[in-house]
């Protein structure tokens, strides 16, 4: 197949009210250092603002460094299990770390140091030297999303994935919602396993039930409306999103189906009516781990009805209307990272992402095998670095530097 | 030999080891420190009182705070001793290290009970492993009724579902009960807490139950 180049229609983004010059972007990754990350022993990365381009073979760490990335950003990983996984093998500690500048209107940049480590199964971060109150606080400093090919199932595949997308946008709008998504979590599976004990026929009070049944009735309603919310800002801008990437006349529509109630009294009465049933299944039948965001086009599900071509505008469409989001609720944009766009060569596919990365107007990091295709046009030489990945060595090219 | 070392000291500093906040190296470090640096009193003096730790100091038998066993052969704590505290609040707490924690905010000037564990069912402790009973009848001595319980167990999922379990408990023996109010950091130990959030905690607490 002869692939035609991917030319990248972004725009270096002007300042407001005239021929100022142009404005970087809100957010900038400047520096990033990183060890022990995978196959990536040490790497020290200076990104160009605008677009940075990863390019090597497969295999050799280009996903790696934009793992390192998202680590540092959220102190998460976008494709491990376990985060022990980012650990390179044969060592004891992986650590990122990065340096982000933020821009306020005309103020001076404010800069930041962001470290994440990871030593055995204990995860640490850093601002500045300081622990952040909470793995929230840090995790919505400095947003970054992430789109991968494993992404291509949030829109047919089970709807945890579409939880979690709606989680990441929740922790933005309200940081308090990951602490009662985790307490909501334990909660539950203590009431599961109380349940199971009790119809065992062990001596279990009903206190000892009530106390982890009203838990998840408090932190369940939280975290049901704290999904209701981000559902609500997600809707429109996934709308709009999906007209512009997929087709005009398409009409598609956004859902919350929640799984339990915002209602506290709801739900306690809902959990308690349920305890027979809860305990001889897997989990609980009434809660937020049942949400699901519906999506439809032209009031017919996703799932039924939309082409392959269509799932794939749907995901991006996703992916622009979360940057969109989360820009909204955080006031900065987010930085893009694009993982293996070499597997959009394909003409058909290759217009949606295109069209999707024409909305991007924050810095942009993204891996491909085939440098070569990534054309910029739009771009100053100076807003644009290439990397080659190999064997875990990261090594900037120069700007006319043939592969 | 293990890692070059003699079987006696590796044995040494695996015991060591256990000991809370004590890791491997640390616990080498000490096990090579009592062979070789230390003069033999020293480990001699520490053995001796490690032994006979348990009979000098053992939990109150009256609210499990850490106490020195008196004359008579009974361990009763300096709280529990204390006539000038108020006799009719009881402050709940997890562990020892929770009491004295909020010993230091000086915000409490009742007494304590120490559950010594939480509720967690996914660790398999129940409510028939918290001592239930005892509390049950310390809260019924009729040589110092308690009219008020503060719980203060952390403010984790498995210390709230404890608070809970207890308000429960006690407000059906018509014992008012309060909760410890928010402020100290969620999830956080209350041992880590600073005194100004905890004395805070305590002044700010909320009836429920
Ligand atoms: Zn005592």
């Amino acid at each position: 197949m002869s692939a035609s180049p991917i030319a990248l229609s972004l725009t270096t983004p002007q300042a407001p009210g005239g021929p100022g010059g142009a404005t970087p972007p809100s957010l900038l990754l400047e520096r990033l250092l990183v060890r022990g990350v995978r196959n990536v022993a040490h790497a020290d990365v200076q990104p160009a603002p605008r677009v940075n381009v990863i390019w090597g073979n497969n295999g050799h760490g280009k996903t790696s460094l934009l793992e390192a990335i998202y680590f540092a950003a959220t102190s998460r990983s976008f494709r491990a299990h376990r985060m022990g996984e980012l650990v390179q093998h044969g060592e004891k500690v992986a650590s990122v770390r990065a340096r982000f500048v933020e821009r306020w209107g005309d103020l001076p940049p404010l800069a930041r140091e962001q470290v994440a480590s990871i030593e055995g199964r204990r995860c640490a971060v850093l601002i500045d030297g300081n622990r952040p109150p909470s793995l929230a606080s840090f995790a919505t400093r400095s947003p970054v999303v992430a789109f991968h090919p494993n992404e291509l199932s949030l829109t047919t595949g089970p709807a945890s994935g579409r939880r979690t997308l709606l989680d990441r946008l929740a922790l933005f709008m309200d940081p308090r919602s990951a602490d009662h998504r985790a307490r909501y979590d334990r909660a539950l599976r203590a009431r599961h396993e109380v349940l199971r004990r009790a119809e065992r026929a062990e001596a279990v009070g009903d206190a000892e039930i009530e106390a982890f049944e009203e838990l998840c009735a408090v932190h369940g309603a939280a975290v049901t409306r704290a999904r209701a919310a981000a559902v609500t800002a997600l809707g429109p801008e996934l709308e709009h999103a999906f007209a512009h990437i997929a087709a005009p006349g398409l009409s598609l529509s956004a859902r919350y189906a929640p799984g339990g109630s915002a209602d506290v009294q709801a739900a306690r009465e809902a959990l308690a009516g349920q305890r027979r049933r809860d305990a001889h299944r897997p989990s609980a039948g009434f809660g937020p781990h049942r949400d699901d965001l519906e999506l439809s086009i032209d009031g017919h599900p996703v799932r039924v009805v939309a082409s392959q071509g269509q799932h794939r505008a749907l995901t991006l469409a996703l992916k622009a209307a979360e940057t969109a989001t989360i820009r909204a609720a955080r006031g900065v944009e987010p930085i893009l990272l694009l993982d293996d766009v070499s597997s959009e060569l394909d003409p058909d596919r290759t217009e949606a992402l295109l069209t999707f990365l024409g909305t991007a107007r924050g810095q942009v990091f993204l891996t491909t095998t085939r440098r070569e295709l990534i054309v910029t046009p739009g771009v100053d030489a100076a807003d644009r670095r290439d990397f080659r990945v190999q064997d875990g060595a990261v090594t900037p090219l120069s700007p006319g530097e043939r592969p | 030999m293990r890692g070059g070392l003699p079987a006696r000291l590796a044995r040494v500093a695996q015991m060591l080891a256990r000991l809370p906040g004590v890791g491997e190296k640390t616990a080498q470090r000490y096990a090579l420190f009592f062979a070789t640096t230390a003069d033999e009193a020293t480990a001699r003096e520490l053995g001796t009182e490690l032994v006979t730790l348990r009979e000098h100091v053992r939990p109150c038998e009256r609210c499990n705070h850490i106490a020195e066993v008196g004359e008579d052969g009974r361990a009763r704590c300096a709280i529990c001793l204390d006539t000038r505290r108020d006799g009719t609040l009881l402050c709940i707490v997890a562990r020892v290290q929770d009491l004295l924690a909020i010993e230091r905010s000086g915000a409490m000037r009742g007494r304590y009970f120490v559950l010594g564990r939480l509720l967690s069912p996914l660790e398999g402790v129940g409510a028939e492993d918290l001592p239930l009973e005892a509390l049950r009848s310390r809260l019924q001595d009729p040589g110092e009724p308690i009219r008020e319980v503060l719980v203060a167990t952390p403010p984790s999922v498995d210390g709230e579902a404890t608070a809970l379990l207890l308000a429960r408990e006690m407000g059906a023996m018509g014992i008012q009960v309060s909760r410890i109010a928010s402020g100290v950091p969620h999830g956080g130990d209350l041992e880590f807490a600073d005194q100004v959030t905890l004395g805070r905690a305590i002044e700010g607490r909320k009836s429920f139950g």
